[in-house]
């Protein structure tokens, strides 16, 4: 007995030091830069620390990009959650498994399609001289605005949803609908009273990740829009290859600081929901 | 029935957005006003300069990201398993990190910490160090990095094949038969993960061969970087390379799915 | 409130689920639906539950044709056989579903609930969510929630096969004094012959979608009807005999024959507790080994010519008949079924 507990110990401390090179790895991959960028935004010129650089980003051009890029993400997460469930909806109550393996199949490669490929694909359908814009005579500009950017976020928003939203539906037992039936209910009084509020944490824990995706999204606005919508990663990336006012050497820091805190709180709703989920539908 | 009706018009309208982007992407590519058919863009792209030499230097990447992300994570997951499992909320702290740090946040740290970094320590041994980690040929910084960021895939990947795997029976009895702890380690637990593994390995090369803002934004010419200078001017020979990197995502998801398959 | 089944047969794809089941069942009567999986038993439930729609034939509650009466209008409450208590509602929400559904009041509502959990032993556990409740407590609120629109039918899907057996035990006899205190028409569908004995007013034997005998239990099994009846219910001996008139030969004994026989060389079948066996030097058999069960024990004896007999033998005498002991096999005096002859003196035991 004695030697058990021993060798448990032992087991824990050995399994810290296993896991060692991972911390040290995180702390100085992960930890410098923090560190950096945190204190870096509460710097102000001629040294010492102030709110400046933060407040800074609260005033125009910064503050109008930070909103825009909220309310875009916010798009995008709530017309990708609701799209994305009735497509997954539809695809898993087929009945056709060829139909469900092709489509998990291509969410999985175009939820992993982002980038500047992504806008290449959309500007030669939907841009200036796209080839759906020449045949339906849409005019300029279609593309270039912050409902274009939408529409391309949720190309890989969609099936991102698809991907996180499939196996709570498969978890949702027959046995429920069945049950909700022999008690007299109607196919919508079961989504009211347990589909939905079944799926609710999924729901929104995916919603959270298109937010995620969307907000943090550089490179394909960088290609499309350039500076026509501003947004908040458009302005880091300018601020940090120089193109800025002087006496805002530190905006990239501060926005940056921004844009963690936004997505801590999101997170901050994500998290205890997910558990929740996986309760449910264990 | 409503049922039906609802079905069709979810899935119309799904393959209509999704499918109709990409048809007139791959015709845009092979079709010209006045040359008509031809898949010259696509022979354009391997003689594009710079083509095998960023092809390569992000495969090279991929590899050192594949075999470090194992290296750390695999000992880690084990020791979760194994005796300490108070370790397995700082894994899971540290596997969100990346959600929460976008990764243009991210490169602004790095660069900035780099930038200061080299001032402080000019005049120092480490100064040498820094400079090295930064070699354009084969960035470190670039490494440590997609580290970061593929590991949540990699955690998720290999902790859902621990799962099926009952490593604390495993080992002991792998033990009490006799079994020494490296035996136990490769010969045992490893071929027991292989499918976790190369779910791990896939998607960690998946990252590596998509991500353009960190590597952009640090000046360094990784492929999916490649991709966007070379597409300049040239609007069917971008699309083409949009095409080919599609279908390197489909092509490596397809392998994925397919070291799962196999060992089932 | 009786329930009856006319002529439903159902098949799914290629397979044949109900081939032409015809059955009343009596009002307030339990009856068990028992048979192997793929039997349609299951089937046959859903039919009822409105759940399947047969391909043709017609399920009529209390005399009325609700064949085609959707699922969520036919008075028959239904007990699955696991996981399913709506997992975002607490029990007391779970039970009351129906009438929330029917939109009555919270008070109403609220005081049914409370009344049917004091019903399954329950009471208190109203504001617990599922996940939070054993196994057994699961099925007793599923009960509740069943019982709480006051059905003409209780449906019962193999309700305890995903519980432990002493928990399946004691909530098959609550079901029982329940169903009896409200006097509710059951189909109580298992495949566990154990437990279609022990509750049931009859026991409906289904083999391939077709009904193979109804019966009160202790008839299907003293007086199987066919020999898949008598192998499925209890454990059989297969013992080798010799038809000759009305009797058959078997181990040197004559026995009456129950029924027709199918041939002259033929098995006899025979339950354990009808073997007799007592210790003698130079008997035709000895024992190979020796299983206690507290009242009575299994013997399986070995014998000499070949082939194996099991046999019961009350508890105490477990220590005089001791494996390797040399015994000799006499069966029972009493008439016994017959069926064609496939292996010789080969036991089976009962499937689930």
């Amino acid at each position: 007995m004695a030697g058990l507990t021993n060798s448990r110990r032992r087991g824990g401390g050995a399994g810290w030091l296993a896991a060692a090179p991972l911390l040290v790895v995180t702390l100085i991959a992960f930890g410098i830069p923090t560190v950096v960028l945190v204190v870096g935004a509460f710097s102000v010129k001629g040294g010492g620390f102030g709110f400046e650089n933060l407040s800074a980003t609260m005033r125009e051009p910064y503050l109008g990009a930070l909103w825009n890029s909220v309310t875009l993400s916010a798009v995008v997460a709530i017309l990708g959650a609701v799209l994305g469930a009735f497509l997954a909806q539809a695809v898993l109550t087929s009945r056709s498994g060829l139909l469900r393996e092709a489509v998990l199949t291509a969410s999985g490669v175009l939820a992993n399609f982002g980038g500047v490929p992504l806008a290449f694909i959309w500007i030669a359908t939907l841009g200036n001289s796209g080839v759906v814009t020449a045949a339906l005579g849409l005019g300029s500009g279609v593309l270039y605005n912050f409902w274009g950017l939408a529409l391309v976020y949720l190309y890989f928003s969609v099936p991102l949803m698809v991907l996180v939203i499939a196996p709570a539906l498969d978890g949702l037992k027959p046995q429920w609908r069945e049950a909700a039936l022999n008690n007299g209910a109607s196919t919508w009084q079961f989504w009211r009273h347990v589909g939905i509020p079944v799926l609710g944490p999924a729901l929104l824990g995916g919603a959270v990740l298109l937010f995620g995706g969307a907000f943090a999204a550089y490179a394909t606005a960088a290609a499309m829009v350039g500076a026509s919508v501003p947004l908040v990663t458009l302005q880091i990336a300018d601020a940090l290859t120089g193109n800025v006012l002087i006496g805002y050497e530190n905006i990239a820091l501060a926005l940056s600081l921004d844009m963690i805190v936004i997505a801590l709180l999101v997170m901050a709703v994500y998290l205890p929901l997910q558990k929740r989920s996986s309760r449910w539908l264990a | 029935m409503a049922g039906v009706t609802w079905r069709r018009l979810t899935l119309g309208v799904a393959a209509v957005y999704f499918l109709v982007p990409l048809a007139i992407a791959v015709w845009f590519t092979v079709y010209n006003e006045s040359r008509g058919f031809s898949l010259g863009a696509y022979g354009r792209i391997v003689s594009a300069p710079g083509f095998g030499e960023s092809l390569l230097k992000s495969l090279l990447l991929g590899a050192a990201v594949i075999v470090l992300v194992l290296l750390l994570a695999l000992p880690a997951l084990l020791a979760v398993r194994l005796g300490a499992p108070g370790l397995r909320p700082v894994l899971e702290t540290i596997t969100t990190l990346p959600l929460i740090v976008p990764p243009i946040t991210y490169v602004v740290g790095i660069a900035n910490a780099l930038r200061g970094g080299t001032d402080a320590l000019a005049a120092t041994p480490f100064w040498q160090t820094l400079i090295s980690i930064q070699d354009e040929n084969f960035p470190v910084v670039l490494v440590l990095a997609y580290v970061m960021l593929a590991l949540p895939f990699a955690y998720r990947s290999l902790d859902t094949g621990l799962r099926a795997v009952d490593v604390r029976t495993l080992v002991e009895a792998a033990r009490n038969l006799g079994a020494s702890w490296p035996y136990v380690l490769f010969r045992v637990i490893l071929p027991n993960l292989r499918s976790a593994v190369a779910g791990a390995s896939f998607l960690s090369l998946a990252l590596v061969m998509g991500e353009y803002t960190i590597a952009a934004l640090m000046g360094y010419r990784t492929f999916p970087v490649w991709i966007v200078t070379v597409s300049g001017n040239d609007g069917q020979l971008s699309v083409a390379l949009s095409v080919l990197s599609l279908g390197l995502i489909w092509l490596l998801l397809l392998t994925l799915s397919g070291a799962g398959r196999k060992s089932k | 409130m009786t329930v009856e089944l006319r002529e439903l047969r159902r098949s799914f794809g290629g397979t044949v689920a109900l081939d032409g089941l015809s059955l009343t069942i009596e009002q307030g009567e339990l009856i068990a639906f028992l048979g192997p999986s793929g039997c349609g038993k299951t089937t046959a439930l859903r039919c009822v539950a409105g759940f399947e729609r047969p391909d043709t034939g017609a399920v009529f509650i209390d005399g009325a044709d609700v064949t085609r009466v959707p699922a969520n209008r036919r008075d028959a409450g239904m007990v699955f056989q696991s996981y399913s208590l709506f997992p975002n509602l607490n029990v007391r929400d779970n039970v009351a579903f129906g009438l929330r559904v029917r939109r009555r009041s919270a008070d109403e509502r609220h005081s049914r609930a409370a009344e049917l959990l004091e019903l399954v032993g329950l009471g208190g556990f109203g504001e617990r969510y599922p996940h939070q409740l054993s196994g057994g407590q699961q099925q007793r609120v599923a009960l509740a929630r069943a019982l709480a629109l006051q059905p003409k039918v209780l449906l019962l899907d193999e309700p305890l096969s995903a519980l432990d057996a002493k928990v399946r035990v004691n909530l098959r006899e609550e079901i029982r004094r329940l169903q009896l205190e409200l006097g509710i028409t059951t189909i109580f569908v298992t495949h566990d012959q154990e437990e279609a004995l022990s509750v049931a007013d009859r026991v409906a034997v289904l083999k391939s979608g077709r009904l193979e005998q109804v019966a009160p239990p202790a008839e299907v099994y003293d007086r199987p009807a066919t020999p898949f009846v008598a192998e499925f219910v209890g454990t059989m001996n297969h013992l080798p005999g010799r038809v000759s008139g009305e009797t058959v030969e078997v181990f040197g004994q004559t026995l009456p024959l129950d029924g027709t026989a199918p041939g002259a060389e033929v098995d006899v079948l025979v339950r354990p507790e009808a073997v007799r066996v007592t210790p003698s030097g130079d008997g035709r058999g000895f024992i190979l080994a020796s299983s206690f069960r507290g009242s009575i024990a299994r013997l399986r004896v070995q014998l000499d010519g070949g082939g194996e007999v099991l046999a019961d033998v009350p508890g105490h005498e477990a220590v005089r008949l001791a494996p390797g002991l040399k015994v000799d096999v006499t069966l029972v005096e009493r008439p016994v079924l017959t069926a064609p002859r496939t292996a010789v003196a080969a036991p089976v035991e009962p499937v689930g």
